[in-house]
């Protein structure tokens, strides 16, 4: 019946049995007339059988019955769009390299190790069809265009201005490699000399690299980099008001080695001086202090600094880069290494990534910085130039003794983040800082106008706040602000069981007051459950 | 045109009172800040940052992104990268607000679209490696190893074995990321010898294997472009010992579809998909280092990982239901649900959030393009245009490993260095005056004055031709020439070692 269906199709079966002639199919599509083919396509299950359409029928063939055959033959480059080679050119190539076919060039590959089936995935899609296929994915998520976006924890709905999207979609920027031939990327080397330039002013501190993957690995390596600092010294403290992804992930990074984690306890919503002085001791490499914390109240970053000096202990400073606009930098407050989420700085929320780990440091930790840093220098005709420098720290020079094993890193967004800073400017930074507070301090006050809900922390907030339900009943405000179109907050319970009844609320510049109205109007609607207020 | 004069730093171009950005005014009543926060933490005044308008920031840039190479613009056959087309398409598909405005922690329900999309990567990519489980947290390659051997560690650990397994086995030819990571891991790396061919020397391997090893971290097809000969025979050796198997999967762009590294003894791997599935590489980055590992291993995977529930019931069981392809459609989402967890025993995150999942939906649109056939296609035409370009390279330029490679080969300039004093640098200088990229060189540190050639599936004859002949015609250039080269571009040979003896990382502010 199958063979009669092919034929109907007007595609010739070989002699060789049945599922041979499937693969052959399937696979050596070249060996028959497209248009006949385009009659008949072979669908490729993913779970676990190989489907041959026609018009007329339909038939299943497990795949375990398929066979790759050798053949000189490849796929038309008409169904692979970005390939070259025709098949007069794969002949002349073979001819030159003294190859009968491709497959022979696989031939070191035991016959054993290689596949004999081919690969279990959906067919090829033309572009049309990726596009409505990706258009219909992309409709099933409520972006931030659909429901308005509260949520903050690390990411937040900051404004992109298009000229970071001009610049970083010019293609000799986002399609070039790592600037080693300095010669062929002067481009890059400018822009990240002038990141390190940007980031340096922002923070306030003497050298920046060139970046890392995200804030928390950032963190996780400025940890390392404290604990060579101190080889003696075994302690990282950090407060519980520091991002818990970032506490895991340092954690995740200290697991094999020894060091341990101490984590601080901060019932306030900011760190306890008085217990931060008798957590930190000798043996304490370094301090984190994250400003804003992770519940956007503002710490007292100068004591917490003091603590950790004292003790001969490290700061390591998790900064907010938009606070910076009106918040003291970090090289004011003496932190010995600064790390941020770098996103912030003209990048969507792109579901978590790819974003951008901010690193700076003290000049005296310049040699124990992971990751790419970028030097001026002089060319052989004495031009003014940049160059990849201080390279002995890294892996490809070093191996295992390189200070971080960092080789792709997120140059790209180390350009956005060059574009937003440049077209804000000082002016353009302090004045969004400046919406991001009112905006959040308005709606918190809004919020706490209904009985039912109060701040969780009397410390001053930034840009996010965390809200207490009196009802107790942090899903249910979450389902009928969701339903009412807002994404209204994170709830805390995940990671702090002692916060199940709060929210996490993030206000950025975006926010119009029409939008922070209708959240209280949505939030305040909300039934309470019975239970919680009898 | 390249315009060289505006090249200025970008704070030169910096006046007083310029601004490029204006803000809306606030909807809201307004409080001074020093009302709203407390007095010592705010800073005395705003960050120096550049005053500078919108147009001069546009010619800044553009001007200087005209100073670069890019695929887009040259022939960029740099070894070990994989510098193939970054189709536009999945540019698009990434900018899609559906996609690119989702905060990374909605709630599951608000997001289905997206969890399909990674879901099934973690599926593409365990089908394509052979091997049981994916994550796709990790952030790069790099990041990837040290992942995989973090659950390494872990799994040993479970098995009450830490003590006594702390080496960790690489060959001499391996990327430096492969020793580093393992070192970051808390492992002792014990690097093992290599053939000239590029194959690992099993007598030093067999020296060097004892009960000790936890992890031989392999790159195959190795760093001089071959496969492994003794592959099964080191995975078995390994696997007796009862140490783990690694793959380096940074060439997988060779054996897409061919064979699986889980097939040939591989127990983890990563992908770099902005090589092989043609994530753009953005001057540096960003990439994606998913990994996969063995059903063993799985429960220790970093999270959090997609998860499929197919109505309450686990997904195996009702799979069979689902109409292929149109897993979301109205019927089918009813059928099932996507969520996040952490893998039981999971060494925790490494990174923040689920991944870079920018770099995983262009791969998924790649995978999608081509197909399970239109994927082998790529690794049979990447391989067809390494050993075509090493086929016409190696009478001039002696390539140690021999006639054949996989997706990429390694020359040596030894030859050329001995008799006319010219360096592999020189040829890789003199090579941008051409309109070429550089191959890689001096790496792997193994092959002297190493010249690695990684042309890509996406090459036409015609530039592999004409390549080959610049290539050639560079080898009986004059040595004088080739020492100053490159002459046509921006600048020529900056000074390293000043740049690295009083290093000036940034511009002073005044
Ligand atoms: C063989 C090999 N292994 C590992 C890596 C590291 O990958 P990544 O740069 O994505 O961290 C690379 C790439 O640079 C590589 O070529």
């Amino acid at each position: 019946m199958l063979k009669k269906a092919l034929s109907d199709c007007g595609i010739r079966i070989a002699d060789c049995g049945l599922p041979i002639a499937i693969a052959e199919f399937g696979l050596r599509i070249a060996e028959y007339p497209i248009p006949k083919l385009l009659a008949a396509i072979a669908f490729r299950n993913p779970h676990s059988e190989t489907r041959i359409r026609n018009p007329n029928s339909a038939f299943r063939i497990p795949h375990s019955q398929i066979r790759i055959l050798p053949s000189a033959f490849r796929i038309p480059q008409s169904l692979m769009p970005y390939l070259y080679n025709t098949p007069d050119d794969q002949r002349e190539m073979l001819r030159a390299i003294g190859a009968e076919s491709i497959d022979e060039l696989f031939a070191p590959i035991p016959a054993d190790l290689q596949l004999k089936r081919s690969l279990d995935l959906p067919p090829a899609m033309s572009e049309l069809e990726l596009d409505r296929h990706l258009q219909m994915l992309a409709g099933l998520n409520d972006h931030a265009a659909k429901k308005v976006c509260f949520l903050g924890g690390g990411s937040y709905d900051h404004f992109v201005p298009a000229v970071v999207d001009a610049i970083a979609g010019r293609s000799e920027f986002y399609t070039s490699y790592t600037p080693y031939q300095a010669e062929a990327s002067q481009g890059n080397l400018q822009v990240m000399f002038e990141y390190q330039s940007l980031i340096t002013r922002l923070t306030g501190m003497d050298v920046a690299n060139s970046s890392l993957y995200d804030g928390a690995s950032a963190a996780a390596e400025a940890v390392l980099m404290a604990l060579h600092a101190h080889p003696q010294r075994r302690k990282i403290v950090a407060p519980a008001s520091v991002h818990p992804q970032y506490r895991e992930t340092i954690a995740t990074y200290l697991a094999n080695l020894d060091a341990e984690l101490v984590t601080l306890d901060c019932p306030g919503g900011v760190i306890d001086a008085d217990a931060l002085a008798a957590t930190v001791d000798g043996d304490t490499a370094a301090v984190l202090v994250q400003q804003p914390n992770f519940f956007g109240c503002v710490e007292d970053a100068d004591r917490a600094s003091a603590i950790a000096k004292t003790a001969g202990a490290l700061l390591i400073s998790v900064f907010d880069p938009i606070s910076l606009g009106l918040l003291k930098r970090p090289g004011d407050y003496g932190a010995s290494i600064a790390v941020a989420e770098g996103h912030t700085l003209g990048t969507p929320m792109s579901y978590g990534g790819p974003y951008l780990g901010i690193m700076a440091c003290d000049q005296s930790l310049v040699r124990r910085m992971p990751g790419r840093i970028v030097g001026e220098t002089r060319d052989r005709r004495g031009k003014r130039c940049f160059v990849l420098t201080l390279q002995t720290r890294e892996q490809h020079i070093r191996r295992e003794k390189a200070t971080s094993n960092v080789c792709t890193n997120q140059a790209l967004f180390a350009v956005r983040a060059s574009v937003y800073l440049a077209q804000l400017g000082p002016q353009g930074l302090r004045e969004t800082a400046s919406l991001c507070l009112q905006k959040s301090r308005y709606l918190a006050g809004r919020l706490c106008e209904n009985d039912r809900f109060s701040l969780a922390f009397a410390a001053p907030t930034f840009k996010e706040f965390v809200i207490r339900d009196a009802a107790n009943d942090v899903d249910g405000l979450l389902r009928t602000a969701l339903e009412a179109g807002y994404l209204a907050g994170l709830p805390l319970a995940p990671w702090y069981p002692e916060l199940s009844d709060c929210l996490l609320i993030a206000v950025t510049e975006k926010r119009t007051k029409a939008e922070l109205d209708g959240l209280v109007h949505a939030l305040s609607a909300a039934p309470a459950r019975q239970e919680a207020l009898s | 045109m390249r315009n060289t004069r505006d090249t200025q730093l970008l704070f030169d171009l910096s006046k007083p009172g310029r601004r490029a950005a204006r803000l809306p005014a606030c909807d809201v009543p307004e409080r001074p800040p020093e009302e709203l926060l407390p007095a010592g933490a705010i800073a005395a005044a705003a960050p120096a940052l550049p005053e500078v308008t919108e147009p001069q920031i546009v010619r800044h840039y553009v001007n200087l992104s005209t100073q670069n190479m890019s695929v887009d613009t040259h022939f960029y056959p740099l070894g070990s990268c994989t510098m193939k087309y970054n189709p536009k398409r999945n540019e698009r598909a990434a900018a899609m607000p559906g996609f690119a405005d989702l905060h990374p922690l909605q709630p599951a329900e608000t997001i289905q679209g997206m969890l399909h999309v990674l879901y099934e990567m973690q599926q593409y990519l365990s089908e394509i490696s052979g091997l049981a489980a994916c994550s796709l947290q990790p952030a790069a390659g790099a990041h990837g190893e040290y992942a995989a051997l973090l659950v390494a560690a872990a799994y040993f650990r479970d098995m009450g074995q830490s003590e006594q397994r702390k080496r960790v086995l690489v060959p001499d030819n391996a990327h430096g990321t492969n020793p580093a990571s393992a070192v970051m891991a808390g492992f002792d790396t014990v690097a093992v010898k290599t053939l000239k061919n590029g194959g690992v020397d099993m007598a030093d391997f067999y020296a060097k294997l004892d009960d000790r090893i936890a992890v031989f971290m392999i790159t195959n097809p190795n760093t001089v472009g071959i496969f492994e000969p003794a592959m099964r025979e080191l995975a078995d050796a390994v696997h007796q010992r009862g140490g783990l198997v690694y793959l380096d999967g940074a060439n997988m762009n060779a054996i897409l579809g061919v064979t699986r590294p889980g097939d040939f003894g591989a127990d983890m791997q990563h992908y770099n998909p902005h090589k092989t599935f043609s994530g753009p590489h953005g001057g540096g980055g960003p990439g994606a280092g998913p990994i996969c590992v063995t059903k063993r291993l799985a429960p220790y995977l970093p999270g959090p990982v997609v998860e499929k529930e197919l109505r309450g019931a686990s997904c195996e069981a009702r799979e069979d239901e689902i109409a292929p392809f149109s897993p979301l459609s109205p019927r089918n989402s009813q059928l099932h649900r996507y969520s996040l967890t952490s893998p039981p025993k999971s060494i925790g995150r490494v990174r923040s959030f689920v991944g870079n999942v920018g770099v995983l939906l262009r791969a998924y649109c790649y995978i999608r393009t081509h197909g399970p056939d239109g994927l082998r296609a790529v690794s049979e035409n990447a391989v067809l245009n390494a050993n075509y370009l090493l086929s016409r390279v190696k009478h001039f330029l002696p390539v140690p490993q021999g006639d054949r490679c996989m997706h990429e080969f390694v020359a040596s300039g030894s030859r050329l260095k001995a008799e006319r004093g010219v360096a592999a640098m020189d040829v890789a200088k003199r090579l941008l005056d051409f309109g070429y990229h550089a191959p890689t060189v001096y790496f792997p540190l193994t092959v002297p004055e190493a010249i690695m050639v990684e042309p890509t599936e996406t090459e036409s004859k015609e530039t592999l031709d004409a390549f080959a002949e610049t290539l050639f015609r560079i080898t009986g250039e004059d040595p004088q020439l080739l020492h100053e080269a490159p002459h046509t571009t921006p600048i020529s040979r900056p000074d390293e070692v000043q740049a690295a003896r009083q290093p000036t990382l940034c511009c002073p502010v005044f």
